[in-house]
């Protein structure tokens, strides 16, 4: 069990008479980062503040470095700094009073000034965090979940507001955390953002774990095409079927590539036939494109 | 424990509104103070100004009231609340630290109006009279300004422990503040009503809003025929009261959902 960091093992969670979580079970090994993704309303925040000790839940199991969490049992948040959903901030504090507050005795002036460094705020911390605008409180939340240098962080959507900068320098952090160590469980719906980022995905869908894969296995099972656009795209795809390439079901002419298809071979074969080719391309199906089909084809039904 | 008092002070120590509050007190009694001796027809004897802290008392009330609420139902306003929750603390600690941090807040202003009640007596009415003159009920000035001071406390916390669990049953501080203030002004409104009813039925004489008479009764022996309860009875009902708003709160606090 070293290598694990959070265990969630048949989690079930309910407001009223609604079941937000249904037997929700997953790990996440120490040093990676884990994607948590799913519609809005699918419960990730709700995960996430029960992985917190913030909840109450009618059964299951969760483990933070072996510690038992509940809302009466919080010894492992020492090792946990979070972001749930929006920042919270007193618009009387400037940020560097937030970092001073909520940072543990422990963690010295360099340190903090080290995470508004390189989240660069420097030319704001000193300011009243009223006058902060949207990006600037997210950073601020930001940097209140790392400031400590916990083992275990959850940001929940902390790529909320942040422009492309901000969101560079954010994965810069992230990735070299994650190099000394630091294990990550992030939510987010910027997908492309996400798939720079993570080792493992989970995906819950309606309060359900649909998925949880790496990402390694989830690229490699992705479809790798070439797209075509030729003077006859009729003539060309039967004479590609003829010679043995898989073709895509979709409207345009794609090819289906595996370790054998040679760019060059298709070139050759269609200009032999009189075939001009107008257009190449290589498409790769990307996290978005793969969840989409995910979570349309899911056999997740609601009750 | 102490970690969380002092995160609690650090931040009631970067609220302007602490600063202003704490002046505010303390020109508004200096106005009472300047009023009184210059036209003690309208104010009456600068005797019974000193003794209630020239109305310094009834505004560490109201200041009182709209702290408590906001120490509570700011952290749900500003959305701070899942940051205090999630650390290693527990709820209750970070409740309890909270109150701690007020009565740490009533203090510092009882203090600070009877330090100055004392200045505005030195400078203003020194030819006026001495603390140990005899006020009421053979209480010298002094005495009865002290007796005052226990009885308001007293009562006062009934009145907090109150808003500051309303504060955490609606999460907002407009409603906080105004129940708590209805609520400590209403007793002077149906207090001859409520007697009346107690001479009725005498056990309604434990009902709370007649504890708020302990102020008055520890001056004056004779306010007893009203409220019927003698006076060791009366700090201990005040004090249940108290106790009994506050272990509510404490079960809403940890029950909440956030
Ligand atoms: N305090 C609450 N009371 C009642 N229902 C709630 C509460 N909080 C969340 N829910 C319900 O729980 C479900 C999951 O909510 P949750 O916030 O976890 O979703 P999410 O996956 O984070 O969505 P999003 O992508 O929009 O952030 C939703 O159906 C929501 O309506
Ligand atoms: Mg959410």
């Amino acid at each position: 069990m070293a290598d694990t960091i959070l265990n969630v093992e048949h989690l079930n969670k309910n407001f009223g008479k609604k079941q937000v979580l249904k037997d929700v079970s997953f790990s996440v090994q120490t040093g990676h980062i884990v994607g948590l993704v799913g519609p809005n309303g699918a419960g990730k925040s709700t995960i996430m503040k029960a992985v917190l000790g913030l909840f109450n839940y009618a059964s299951g199991k969760i483990t933070i470095d072996g510690d038992p969490v509940s809302p009466t049992s919080h010894k492992a948040m020492d090792k946990v700094g979070a972001l749930i959903e929006y920042p919270g901030i007193y618009p009387f504090l400037t940020g560097y009073q937030h970092l001073q507050l909520f940072s543990k005795d422990s963690t010295s002036k360099d340190q903090i000034m080290d995470i508004v460094d390189k989240m660069k705020m420097d030319s704001y911390i000193n300011r009243k965090a009223k006058t902060y605008s949207l990006g600037m409180k997210q950073k601020l939340g930001i940097a209140l979940a790392l400031v400590d240098r916990p083992k275990f962080v959850i940001l929940d959507e902390p790529m909320n507001g942040l422009d492309p900068q901000a969101n560079k320098d954010l994965r810069t952090i992230i990735l070299d955390l994650a190099k000394q160590g630091t294990t990550f469980l992030i939510s987010s719906h910027i997908l492309s953002e996400l798939e720079k980022l993570i080792d493992d995905l989970v995906v819950i869908d309606k309060g359900q774990i649909v998925y949880t894969e790496s990402m390694a296995n989830l690229e490699s099972g992705g479809k790798k095409l070439l797209v075509l656009k030729t003077s006859d795209d009729a003539k060309a795809k039967d004479l590609l079927a003829q010679n043995n390439y898989q073709l895509d079901d979709g409207d345009k002419l794609a090819v289906i590539e595996n370790d054998q298809t040679k760019m060059a071979d298709v070139i050759k074969l269609l200009s032999d036939n009189d075939i001009e080719i107008e257009d190449v391309q290589h498409v790769h199906s990307d996290l978005e494109t793969s969840l989409l089909n995910l979570l349309k084809n899911d056999k997740v039904k609601e009750s | 424990m102490i970690t969380l008092v002092k995160q609690e002070t650090f931040k009631l120590l970067h609220k302007k509104s602490t600063y202003a509050v704490s002046a505010t007190l303390l020109i508004i009694m200096t106005i009472y103070a300047v009023l009184t001796k210059n036209y003690p027809k309208y104010w009456g004897a600068p005797q019974g100004q000193f003794v209630g802290m020239f109305t310094g008392a009834t505004w560490i009330v109201f200041f009182m009231i709209a702290a408590c609420s906001s120490i509570i139902a700011m952290e749900f306003q500003y959305g701070t609340i899942k940051e205090l929750l999630y650390r290693k603390y527990y709820r209750g600690q970070i409740l309890v630290s909270k109150w701690i941090t007020m009565l740490l807040y009533s203090i510092y202003f009882y203090v600070l109006a009877f330090v100055w009640s004392l200045l505005l007596k030195v400078v203003l009415f020194n030819d006026k009279f001495q603390l140990s003159d005899t006020y009421q009920s053979g209480h010298s000035v002094i005495e009865a300004q002290w007796l005052g001071i226990i009885g308001t406390f007293l009562t006062v916390w009934l009145v907090l422990s109150l808003v500051l669990l309303l504060a955490n049953i609606f999460k907002s501080t407009a409603a906080a503040i105004s129940i708590g203030i209805i609520g400590y002004f209403a007793l002077s409104i149906i207090s001859n009503v409520m007697f009346l009813l107690m001479q009725k039925w005498e056990w309604l004489k434990w009902n709370p809003l007649n504890m708020m008479n302990l102020p008055q009764q520890l001056l004056s022996d004779s306010v007893h025929k009203m409220t019927l309860l003698s006076t060791p009875e009366m700090v201990c009902g005040s004090l249940v009261y108290t106790a009994i708003f506050m272990a509510i709160s404490y079960v809403v606090f940890k029950r909440r959902s956030v």
